[in-house]
């Protein structure tokens, strides 16, 4: 035993020595030190530093900081956001040389349903972060106090007037507590060759959309790829279905009580949803898949359609990227289309109106010493430049937040994103997803009822019913 | 029946379960070499035509399983020694030092902790977590991690060190030694033991606990291992031959380690199962 | 001299840090628990006591009845099904002379690995499109089964991981127990013309019921603290069906931000878990004489 004993010992003695090794060549930081007891005690970022006296910090002599940056650009189909934001921060070191970046990369939905939640609670979040618009999410944590007003650094960088109509769901009391970076729709994407394939008419009317579907299913073909793991994905369809059968009106409704989930409107949504369910319209398996799944699967030609963000259509591009990789559905280049949803019959509105939000855009935290705001000030200025704007439209395919000039619009030279832009400019209206207007609450029921629908576990009704039940609550509480 | 069947038997059986539990290792371990997932699809038994180590090299990279690994290793190593050497202390001191009363009294008290699920505590402990400011620092899991393994670790020493003859430090009293010296000269070598059944068994519960460590930590570069690898699942879900090799990684070593010292931990983890 | 012992200043430097971290992790947090569990504390605004409605909310509310639900189908399994097998297995190693060491190394190994590591290799072995298991069903036939994504699939899946993990912990606990009974008995029933199971069942198994006793016991507690590998694997989904308690609990608190809410829930969760241990040791435990070989 004793002998033993000792091997154990000389064992860990020799894992601690190296260790100390490491961590003393990491950077400096307090990764992986043993002695954390520095570097580790309440957190020297946040609250010191937010103390010394305002004017002196301008002063040239400025030690090297470091700050971090939330974003949900990993992955593969995110890159080009990502090499955008690498970018920014590149300029960003340029104009503020003291500042180091730590990225922290973060999947889209455990970031805004997990990480910032949390952190906003605890009052500590990211200097830096990914933030999506709306009720549940800018507009709640602005009102909490936790989000910095960006007014000011709007005015005086001049982009007050700049930005397109979008900056609503970032706003409280007229003033700006975020910027996205860009805009999209929700539209249907379809593989040409497959509809070629079967001699099927482009899905742009109901009877076009059904036939395909159809025809898919027969020939073993998923009609529509769709990953419901995370209840969002499955959600942009239903949330376009009540735009068409309620009207593009009704889901600015919720929260004032103008439109009610267990309406026969919206609850006949859920039914279509429901029926296309049950009659196999959707991937197999489709709660276990995630919303990569519902790319791959659509690439692979498992399905014929996909109903999903006009984001996606960097993905079938057959550029290479910086790094002189291939777009992840690059074999699909030039056979993919984008249009928006068909007409849907007796659909109450405007039948063409379309989807479009501006929500995904990054937000700062309020608790900024003078240093840190220059860094955000820079970034604000870099992000929102005409230069990243168009290279967001061009490389990434994302709509833009900001007025570019026509010229500018005119190096659009991909297909699709033509066909993008065009969805949009011809829908006489667009409407927001109801996931930036309904509370928080509401947003996670409408996910959670989506997903028993798909499990079948609860019918049309009884979803619309369970939603309004949390919608009243939050409605009562928020008066 | 005849007697070689007789002892045939029970080998198939054990043969059966031993497949069951290794053949997901090696379908892990053949994926891992794979190119695409269109070669796992396709030949999901077949040996790796070509051993290409360039997932290895891409996903060391990629998934910073170097720094998760020794964000783990020094975690669970520091929080189980010095949780081994607080319970230590503790039941040497509820043992073998004369206040009876007072340590009847804390006997209980900490044992009152073997009564709470770990997790029940998990909402609580966080806003303590926030409250101490040590949220996404290294500290917001190695208190709790110390802290949890308290009440189990006094309750496993104490059972060893009331067995330990009280003539010895008798003698050490007569020599003048004391309290302390007693402690680290005497009562904890006699324990060696019992002090490695403990740090095992609080080791591996620090290396493989994930509960706290997602939701206390969410730096990446902070990140342990369990976590670390789910986020980079999540991050690249697509390409399960670095899935594949971003799990081979993380269990390559406790296996190492498992082969050296498979008696010790064993014995370690079973002996403290029944004891607690 | 001898009051060295009696130092009450030297007892407090042993025992005062534990009792310092112990009060801070433990204690601190039950009583917060307990106050956050009366509120509608949502993290982020002031919290205000509401009473009892979380505790009632809790019992109204569809999905945690399911989760609770699921636990009970966890503990089931592991008591009820897994406990046989586990004795079987055993028996099974304890009979074979050649490659006992290997056996007993080989089915403990999973419980040494994280359960969030193994929570990602099964994903894979259950992945309906490249994993393992449809990979080999292919072979008879099997059309695409989707294990993790159908509901009524996906909590035995579950199960089955979890057994993977833990069997063969619980293997080895008892096999000690098995390879310390004195050899004589075993061979005096031999002579006496008892079959092999015979033994095992009339002679073995009697005289391991304390540690059979014990492996029940921790399979309920182990069943109540289940949560990283319905986390990691399918996160309660589908749609809820796999949601135990823990996990329910936690999101609700992180997800969704109701922490006055999760805290009852964790509170819920506390009480069942004392009953269950209570209910054990009186109905079953106290009836066992401890048998000394």
């Amino acid at each position: 035993m004793k002998k033993k004993l000792t091997s154990v010992l000389a064992v860990s003695m020799a894992m601690s020595a190296f260790l100390a090794a490491c961590g003393g060549g990491n950077d400096g930081k307090n990764a992986a030190s043993p002695s954390a007891s520095e570097s580790a005690s309440p957190s020297p970022s946040a609250s010191e530093s937010a103390s010394p006296s305002p004017s002196e910090s301008a002063a040239p002599k400025v030690e090297p900081f470091s700050m971090t940056v939330r974003h949900i650009q990993i992955g593969e189909p995110r890159k080009f956001r990502l090499a955008i934001l690498n970018s920014v921060l590149d300029n960003v070191k340029k104009d503020v040389p003291e500042v180091s970046f730590e990225l922290d990369g973060v999947e889209d939905s455990v970031n805004r349903f997990t990480k910032l939640p949390a952190e906003m609670a605890a009052g500590n979040p990211p200097k830096i972060f990914s933030l999506f618009a709306g009720a549940g999410d800018a507009q709640k944590y602005a009102k909490a106090g936790r989000l910095l007003d960006l007014t000011p650094i709007i005015d005086e960088l001049g982009l007050k007037d700049k930005f397109l109509n979008v900056l609503d769901p970032w706003s409280v009391d007229g003033k700006v507590y975020g910027l996205p970076i860009g805009g999209n729709t929700e539209g249907v994407f379809y593989n040409k060759e497959l509809f070629a394939k079967y001699n099927l008419e482009a899905p742009t009317t109901w009877d076009a959309l059904i036939k395909a579907a159809d025809t898919f299913k027969q020939n073993g073909i998923a009609p529509i790829a769709v990953g419901s793991k995370a209840g969002w994905v499955p959600n942009m369809f239903v949330n376009t279905l009540i735009g068409r059968i309620a009207g593009e009106n009704a889901n600015a409704g919720f929260i004032t009580g103008e439109t009610k989930w267990n309406s026969p409107d919206v609850v006949a949504a859920y039914q279509q949803y429901a029926d296309f369910e049950k009659k196999g319209y959707f991937t197999k398996g489709e709660l276990g898949k995630t919303y990569d799944d519902m790319l791959n699967d659509f690439i692979a030609g498992k399905a014929g359609m996909m109903f999903d963000g006009s984001w996606r259509n960097s993905a079938f591009t057959d550029q290479l990227d910086a790094a002189g990789k291939p777009a992840i559905g690059a074999k699909l280049a030039g056979k993919v289309s984008y249009i928006a949803l068909a007409p849907v019959p007796n659909g109450k509105g405007d039948q063409t109106a379309m989807n479009a939000n501006y929500a995904e855009g990054y937000g700062f935290s309020a608790d900024l010493n003078d240093n840190e705001k220059a860094v955000v000030k820079s970034f604000v200025k870099n992000l929102f430049s005409d230069e990243m704007q168009l290279r967001g439209l061009l490389e990434d395919g994302v709509l833009p937040s900001m007025k570019l000039s026509d010229e500018a619009l005119g190096k659009v030279t991909s297909p699709l994103l033509k066909e993008v832009l065009d969805a949009l400019k011809n829908s006489s209206k667009t409407f927001p997803h109801f996931d930036q207007i309904v509370q928080s609450k509401v947003y996670s029921e409408t996910e959670t009822q989506l997903q028993k629908l798909i499990a079948g576990k609860a019918t049309a009704q009884q979803v619309g019913d369970a939603i309004q039940k949390v919608q009243d609550a939050e409605n009562a509480a928020a008066k | 029946m005849p007697a070689t069947a007789k002892k045939v038997i029970p080998h198939l059986f054990m043969i059966a379960y031993v497949v069951v539990i290794l053949v997901p290792f090696l379908f892990v371990l053949f994926s891992s070499f794979k190119l695409d997932n269109n070669e796992i699809t396709q030949h999901p038994f077949a040996f790796p035509k070509h051993f290409s180590f360039d997932n290895y090299k891409e996903t060391w990279v990629k998934a910073k399983i170097s720094v998760y690994f020794f964000n783990s290793l020094y975690l669970a190593f520091s929080a189980a020694v010095v949780g081994v050497l607080l319970a230590a202390a503790t039941a040497f001191a509820i043992t073998r030092m004369k206040l009876e009363k007072s340590s009847q009294w804390i006997y209980q008290f900490v044992l009152i902790g073997m009564l709470i699920p770990g997790n029940v505590l998990f909402i609580a402990q966080y806003f303590l977590v926030r409250d101490l400011h040590i949220l996404d620092t290294h500290w917001a899991l190695f208190l709790p991690y110390t802290a949890g393994a308290l009440p189990f670790s006094v309750l496993l020493l104490a059972a060893f060190m009331r067995a330990i003859p009280h003539e010895l430090e008798e003698a050490g009293t007569v020599d003048g030694m004391g309290a302390i010296r007693m402690f680290t000269k005497i009562i904890l070598p006699l324990s060696i033991p019992s002090l490695v059944t403990v740090f095992i068994i609080n080791f591996l519960g620090n290396w493989n606990e994930y509960l706290l460590s997602n939701f206390f930590i969410s730096k990446d570069s902070l990140r342990t291992l369990p976590t670390g690898m789910v986020g980079f699942r999540d991050a690249f879900q697509m390409n399960y031959a670095l899935i594949c090799t971003g799990i081979v990684f993380s269990v390559l070593p406790v296996l190492i380690l498992y082969t050296f010292l498979q008696r010790q931990i064993i014995e370690g983890l079973t002996a403290g199962s029944v004891k607690g | 001299m001898k009051s060295t012992l009696r130092n009450p200043y030297v007892y407090l430097l042993f025992v005062l840090p534990t009792i310092i971290l112990y009060c801070m992790f433990f204690i601190y947090p039950t009583i917060t628990s307990f106050v956050y569990g009366f509120t509608n504390w949502d993290g982020l605004n002031h919290k205000a006591f509401i009473g009892l409605d979380n505790f009632v909310n809790a019992f109204k509310d569809a999905e945690f009845r399911s989760s609770i639900w699921n636990n009970l189908i966890i503990l089931l399994f592991s008591s009820c099904i897994q406990v046989p097998l586990i004795v079987v297995f055993a028996l099974l190693i304890s009979s074979v002379k050649r490659f006992q060491g290997f056996y007993k190394t080989t089915v403990f190994m999973p419980s040494i690995l994280s359960t969030s590591i193994i929570g990602i290799l099964w994903g894979y072995i259950y992945n309906p499109d490249v994993g393992l298991l449809n990979s080999i069903l292919k072979n008879f036939g099997v059309e695409t089964i989707y294990w993790l994504a159908e509901p009524k699939l996906a909590m035995f899946s579950i199960l089955v991981t979890n057994a993977w993990q833990w069997m063969g912990f619980y293997i080895v606990l008892i096999l000690a127990a098995i390879l310390a009974i004195p050899k004589d008995i075993d061979e005096a029933a031999m002579i006496d013309g008892a079959t092999g199971v015979q033994r095992a069942w009339y002679l073995t198994v009697p005289l391991i019921k304390p540690i059979i006793n014990v492996v029940i016991m921790l399979s309920i507690a182990g069943a109540l603290r289940v949560v990283d590998i319905v986390l990691v694997m399918t996160g309660g989904g589908p749609a809820g069906s796999t949601d135990v308690m823990a996990s329910y609990m936690v999101n609700k608190a992180i997800k969704f931000g109701d922490y006055g809410y999760g805290s009852a829930l964790s509170i819920i969760i506390f009480a069942i878990a004392l009953i269950l241990t209570a209910l054990y040791q009186l109905l079953i435990a106290r009836r066992q004489e401890r048998i000394e070989y």
